[in-house]
């Protein structure tokens, strides 16, 4: 403490600008102006260009967002409502997975059971794996001639060439793939309750639902908060699972937005760049405009 | 000691952002030019099991103590055609060599991005349009001037099952073409025994190749798409009735697996499998795609090529650029390395190689009848038709999508993506 008002005397005297609390945080600003704060500037200017990512970009105004949201005539109508609509689908089916399943897995291993630790880390596993990587696995899962699913449940079903079992497929390869991050902070959640709760409630005679309803749930709010909205986030912006693992079909039933824009942008013909940016931003918009509805709801309110 | 603490976080912090910027800077020298002198940067997008038999021509070029060393810079493919505008464009780090898809030239000339090699080729008399497959060596000339040099010229083909053809059909391959009808009568045997006669592999290659055996054009004009007509309408109808009649794999099959497991006859796949393919314990040989006719002259097969291009760039002077074409050229002459990754390649050096005309592949150089089948399909918007097939052409060739929707939509996705683009306006 001591040291601390010593130093910004010494600032003090030396200028008016105390420089301490720049120095903490310089580097992260720095690096947030880099690679975020400029790149979603140049991204926005890029929304109301016509570009090709080689000559000058031509401005266009609002005329590329008339295009996407208004023309019905329009392929990039057209692209944006189905990739829209497919990625709100996708993050509806997905993201309440992607919740209770880490929830229940860290329920279960705070009990502490058997080998709870290998257990722990082989869930966690899977987040460390590269996309590709995962897709390729469950590729083989899902094959239809030679995947183990079918085989075990001697079933006959194209898992990603039909629907809803595209949709299935997708979640199921999503959840084992996430649910690592979620099941750690409920983790650590769930061991700094304190203990007296629970056994004021057993001398209660409270049941173990009710313990968990009552108790469990409600001491995790703010981590449940935390994890859905950036789940939501996150999931909002699936690309690689769809793009390998069912290639946006069958008949561009699981083309999320995101394939769109980036074989818009980057795809092997010209670039088509102020459309897929206007694109982009336009999803960005709807994912602020979600995470900011559920911060609503789910807030403390005090 | 306030000091010292004070000092110790300055130069801690200075610290951080200096091996910050010295990362990035790093970075663009692992893949930029400048660096040494007498180095010639050479980008390719083979970073696959090719990569190791281009770093070993590289290094025995290098070993010839060229004025020009040749430094591999070899990226993902998609992460390479990212980063070629935005290089290009930042005028800095421009590769001194690159390798790009044929698909792309007109592109990049339309784009004023390319150097020509007109000035220098005085000084290399063999590299000229007879040494090379006709093909290949036309692709690069655009508007009489030569943007670009082939590397390889590389096809989709058809593998096919030699005891499975044994049994089915025995004479299906005196010719050397297994015709759509000769598929249909093995497609009528082998079905009863569970087995697959033609497999449903990459769309993109093997609609464009029947496609242009039934008289369809992508453009007529070069700049506006021809694609929703009776020539579409007949590839597709084709692949519907097979699929309908069991004739080939199921919807989700993978039909390279199967074929590698002796369920499949027939499988059209591209020369550059042959690596994986030899893996398996099948008895294997390749041949021409899938035709209509037995008529070798009216035959197509689906090519693609590698061609070596200059991008502009400035600090690519004379000497360098003579540097970079003394590499082509001996490339010209040193290409079998290339042909052991399992491609084809564009110079004609290659057929007086007796390993080579043992390979698989070579059916489709060693006879110049052979040579004329080999089709690249350089409509300058490819990519847009291509992004379409492999988005549905799977859907339309299992009938989950109708042809005539198909069509249409093909002809209006790549229409209206055509009229983003400025280049036609000029």
């Amino acid at each position: 403490m001591k040291a601390v008002t010593g130093v910004n005397k010494l600032t003090k005297k030396t200028s008016s600008i105390n420089i301490t609390p720049w120095l903490f945080i310089g580097p992260h600003l720095l690096i947030f102006l880099i690679f975020f704060l400029v790149p979603i500037g140049f991204g926005i200017y890029i929304s109301f260009t016509e570009w090709d990512l080689i000559s000058q970009p031509d401005f266009v105004g609002l005329a590329n967002y008339k295009e996407i949201l208004f023309n019905h005539d329009s392929i990039f109508y057209e692209q944006f409502q189905t990739g829209l609509k497919n990625t709100f689908l996708f993050v509806l089916f997905a993201v309440p997975f992607c919740i209770l399943v880490p929830l229940f897995l860290a329920t279960a291993l705070h009990a502490k059971p058997k080998f709870w630790k290998i257990f722990q880390s082989l869930f966690y596993m899977p987040s460390l794996f590269a996309i590709s990587a995962v897709v390729i696995i469950w590729k083989l899962m899902f094959d239809v001639t030679y995947g183990p699913i079918n085989h075990l449940f001697q079933l006959n079903t194209l898992w990603l060439r039909n629907q809803p079992y595209a949709w299935v497929s997708l979640v199921i390869v999503t959840v084992w793939w996430t649910i690592g991050g979620n099941m750690v902070i409920y983790q650590a959640a769930l061991n700094g309750i304190p203990k007296d709760y629970y056994e004021a409630a057993d001398i209660d005679g409270a049941s173990g639902m009710q313990k968990f309803l009552k108790i469990t749930l409600p001491s995790m709010k703010s981590q449940i908060l935390y994890t859905v909205v950036l789940t939501t986030i996150s999931q909002f912006n699936v690309y690689g699972q769809p793009l390998m693992l069912t290639g946006g079909g069958p008949t561009n039933s699981t083309r999320v937005l995101l394939m769109n824009i980036q074989q818009n942008a980057f795809g092997s013909g010209q670039s088509i760049a102020g459309i897929a940016s206007a694109m982009a931003i336009i999803l960005g918009v709807c994912i602020m405009a979600v995470a900011s509805l559920q911060f609503f709801f789910l807030r403390d309110k005090k | 000691m306030k000091k010292m603490s004070r000092l110790l976080l300055i130069l801690g912090t200075l610290g951080l952002v200096v091996s910050l910027f010295a990362g990035c800077g790093n970075s663009t020298k692992k893949t930029g030019a400048g660096g040494s002198k007498n180095e010639i940067t050479f980008w390719n997008p083979f970073t696959g099991p090719d990569g190791k038999n281009m770093q070993a021509m590289i290094d025995a070029y290098n070993k010839t103590n060229p004025e020009y060393k040749i430094k591999n810079v070899s990226l993902k493919e998609t992460d390479m055609y990212t980063k070629i505008p935005t290089v290009v464009n930042s005028k800095k780090n421009i590769p001194d060599v690159t390798i790009v898809h044929a698909e792309r030239l007109k592109q990049y000339k339309d784009n004023h991005m390319l150097t020509a090699y007109d000035d220098y080729l005085s000084d290399y008399p063999k590299m000229t349009g007879e040494n090379y497959v006709t093909e290949a060596w036309n692709i690069g000339n655009i508007e009489n001037k030569r943007y670009s040099i082939p590397l390889d010229i590389h096809t989709f083909g058809l593998y096919y099952n030699k005891d499975l053809v044994e049994k089915y059909l025995p004479n299906a391959l005196d010719d050397q073409i297994v015709t759509f009808d000769e598929i249909k009568e093995v497609g009528e045997k082998a079905q009863k025994e569970n087995i697959a006669s033609l497999g449903v592999s990459w769309v993109k290659p093997n609609y464009l190749s029947l496609y242009a055996q039934n008289g369809g054009e992508l453009s007529k004009d070069g700049t506006t798409p021809t694609l929703d007509n009776a020539a579409g309408k007949k590839t597709y109808k084709l692949w519907n009735n097979y699929v309908k009649e069991g004739y080939t794999t199921k919807d989700g099959e993978d039909a390279t697996q199967l074929f590698l497991t002796g369920k499949v006859v027939f499988l059209p796949e591209g020369i550059w499998m042959q690596n994986q393919i030899k893996q398996s314990k099948i008895n294997w040989g390749l041949t021409n795609a899938p035709q209509l006719s037995a008529d070798l002259s009216q035959a197509v097969n689906w090519s693609s090529s590698h061609q070596f291009v200059l991008f502009n760039s400035k600090e690519r002077n004379k000497a360098k650029t003579k540097g970079v074409i003394d590499f082509i050229d001996w490339v010209r002459d040193h290409s079998m390395e290339w042909a052991k990754s399992g491609q084809n390649p564009a110079s004609l050096s290659i057929l007086e190689n007796e390993e080579y005309k043992k390979m698989p592949q070579a059916i489709f150089l060693l006879d110049p009848e052979e040579q004329k089948t080999l089709k690249i399909f350089d409509y300058k918007y490819n990519g847009y038709v291509s992004e379409y097939l492999e988005a549905h052409g799977v859907d339309t060739i299992f009938g989950t999508e109708s042809i005539d929707d198909s069509l249409v939509n093909m002809q209006k996705e790549v229409t209206d993506k055509i009229a983003k683009d400025k280049t036609n306006n000029e």
